[in-house]
């Protein structure tokens, strides 16, 4: 999971991006999926009015990838209105269990 | 990257597949209620053929088939080769095990009997074949692959040794006397194909769905080769030598294969982060636990094979698919329906108002779980038995769960209508 540093010059709009994404919800597992670990780096460009997102699925072929896919469109273009929104799926590095953050592992009972 | 929508099957190729087999238990129920007394009776009967083949194929292999439709697009990353076999091979199927146990029921060993057993072999061979061209376009290939198509092998030569066996009832060409032969077809079927399937495919689903951490796929590599080593030594000891000496050396591979599947799935199982199980993940290691029994009545079976009562094979084949095959099924079919339908349903501009968990009810996963595995641990303590009063009471609970299920299966289908 992509870690928003309190000293990152765009700290605020990130985190509001964060939430945003946390209400897309992986249908099987029943987590956000910025919990997850699904959302790699997000990179917003003020200037030019673009958010590019760096994300992955838990798998390549995810029944649900193109459902994830779309709600983080639809939820950055909800918080960034007038921006671009280039979204890039990556499987490197591949997703692992290990990328769940602490709550997220809470709310999975482990 | 090819992304998921790309790999949705469409719901032509599997909810029919889900409906019918629902269907077909409902009408296993009622025929093992209305022929309960036949039960005490030898396993080689009219009515006891007729349900076995109705459970085999209209139950286990339909409902298998369709999630198989669904499951090969994940398991191989890969598009399902053709959209329109799975249609054609639903027809088959469904016509081909209506004619057959409507034949056995009769025990009508005329055309409409060799009719029915081709036409299900047809459909399984275009099913295997689209398999395995699905599986030829995969990105990945592992021992997961291997244990699915090697499990869609098998039930091809299961089928051939089936219709070898109507043939003979008609020529009585084979060597060895009939039941000789039924007992190998039997035993490729379950352990060849349902056995290796479920292995396959659990294989894959259990860690994702529990999100385990460590996978020992060594511990797979092992128990495909000591299942499949044994399922050949049977089948050529079994078929060209006609003996059966050395059976339980050869399902002592297969049983010990089976134990390094489970310690996989223990491995699993400890490493995974996500220890809440909901309903249908409880059943699903339920019947894991379940698949034991059957194997402690085969062994028994076997090391008495000479005076072994009837009733412990009986029993034994009882166990196998109205217990394990019958509960994995039914608690699997809460963790991939949903999902299947929910997926029919989500639009591209806007979140999904619902989740798969709520396209059923949870609570009445649990109370068909409650009601059907008393009831079937009933009939089988009637089998062994010889008691009807336990098979009568037994087949009342497992009637009203394969009923309750039956429903469940049409409510969660019916959301696709809204």
């Amino acid at each position: 999971m992509t870690d928003v540093e309190i000293t990152d010059p765009q700290y605020e709009d990130k985190i509001r991006l964060m939430q945003m994404l946390s209400l897309v919800r992986d249908p099987e597992l029943e987590l956000n999926i910025v919990d997850l670990g699904l959302i790699y780096s997000i990179i917003i460009d003020k200037g030019k009015k673009e958010v590019a997102i760096t994300m992955t699925l838990s798998t390549p072929a995810c029944p649900a990838g193109d459902y994830i896919k779309g709600g983080v469109e639809l939820m950055t273009k909800e918080a960034f209105k007038d921006y671009v929104v280039a979204i890039v799926i990556t499987f490197v590095p591949e997703w692992s269990a290990d990328m769940i953050s602490a709550t997220g592992r809470e709310e999975l009972g482990w | 990257m090819e992304l998921a929508d790309h790999h949705i099957p469409a719901k032509r190729t599997i909810i029919p597949y889900y409906g019918a087999a629902a269907l077909s238990l409902v009408a296993i129920s009622i025929l093992t209620f209305i022929s309960a007394g036949d039960f005490k009776g030898h396993f080689f009967q009219p009515h006891l053929l007729a349900i076995t083949h109705l459970t085999v194929l209209g139950w286990g292999t339909m409902i298998i088939m369709g999630a198989s439709n669904q499951l090969m697009p994940v398991i191989a990353d890969s598009k399902l080769y053709s959209e329109r076999i799975p249609v054609v091979s639903f027809i088959l199927l469904l016509f081909g095990t209506c004619l057959l146990v409507h034949s056995f029921w009769n025990f009508d060993l005329e055309a409409s009997i060799f009719i029915g057993a081709s036409l299900v072999l047809i459909s399984l061979t275009l099913h295997a074949i689209n398999i395995l061209l699905t599986c030829k376009k995969a990105q990945t290939n592992n021992i997961i692959i291997d244990f699915i198509l090697t499990a869609h092998l098998w039930l091809i030569v299961t089928a051939v040794i089936g219709i070898t066996l109507l043939l003979n009832f008609r020529l009585s060409f084979l060597p060895a006397e009939h039941l000789h032969y039924l007992k190998v077809h039997a035993s490729i079927g379950m352990a060849g194909w349902f056995l290796l399937l479920v292995i396959g495919v659990s294989s894959r689903l259990i860690p994702m769905f529990l999100l385990s951490r460590k996978e020992v796929k060594g511990f797979l590599t092992i128990a495909y080769y000591l299942i499949n080593g044994g399922l050949i030594l049977l089948l050529i000891e079994g078929m060209v030598l006609k003996s059966t000496r050395w059976h339980l050396v050869y399902i002592s591979l297969i049983i010990a294969g089976l134990l390094f599947y489970m310690a996989y799935v223990w491995h699993c199982y400890k490493s995974a982060i996500r220890k809440k199980m909901d309903a249908g993940m409880k059943q699903t290691f339920v019947a894991l636990g379940i698949i034991s029994l059957p194997f402690v009545l085969l062994i028994a079976a076997v090391m008495c094979y000479h005076d072994t009562p009837v009733s412990v094979i009986s029993a034994y084949g009882y166990s196998f698919f109205a217990g394990f095959i019958t509960t994995l099924i039914m608690g699997q079919t809460y963790k991939t329906l949903p999902f299947i339908v929910w997926m029919h349903l989500t639009k591209p501009d806007r979140l999904a108002d619902l989740q798969p968990k709520d396209l059923y009810k949870e609570q009445l996963v649990t109370i068909q779980m409650r009601t059907y595995l008393p009831g079937f641990l009933l009939f089988l303590s009637g089998i062994l038995l010889r008691e009807h009063y336990l098979m009568y009471g037994g087949c009342v609970m497992m009637t009203a769960a394969s009923a309750l299920y039956c429903s469940h299966v049409f409510y969660i289908i019916n959301h696709l209508r809204k």
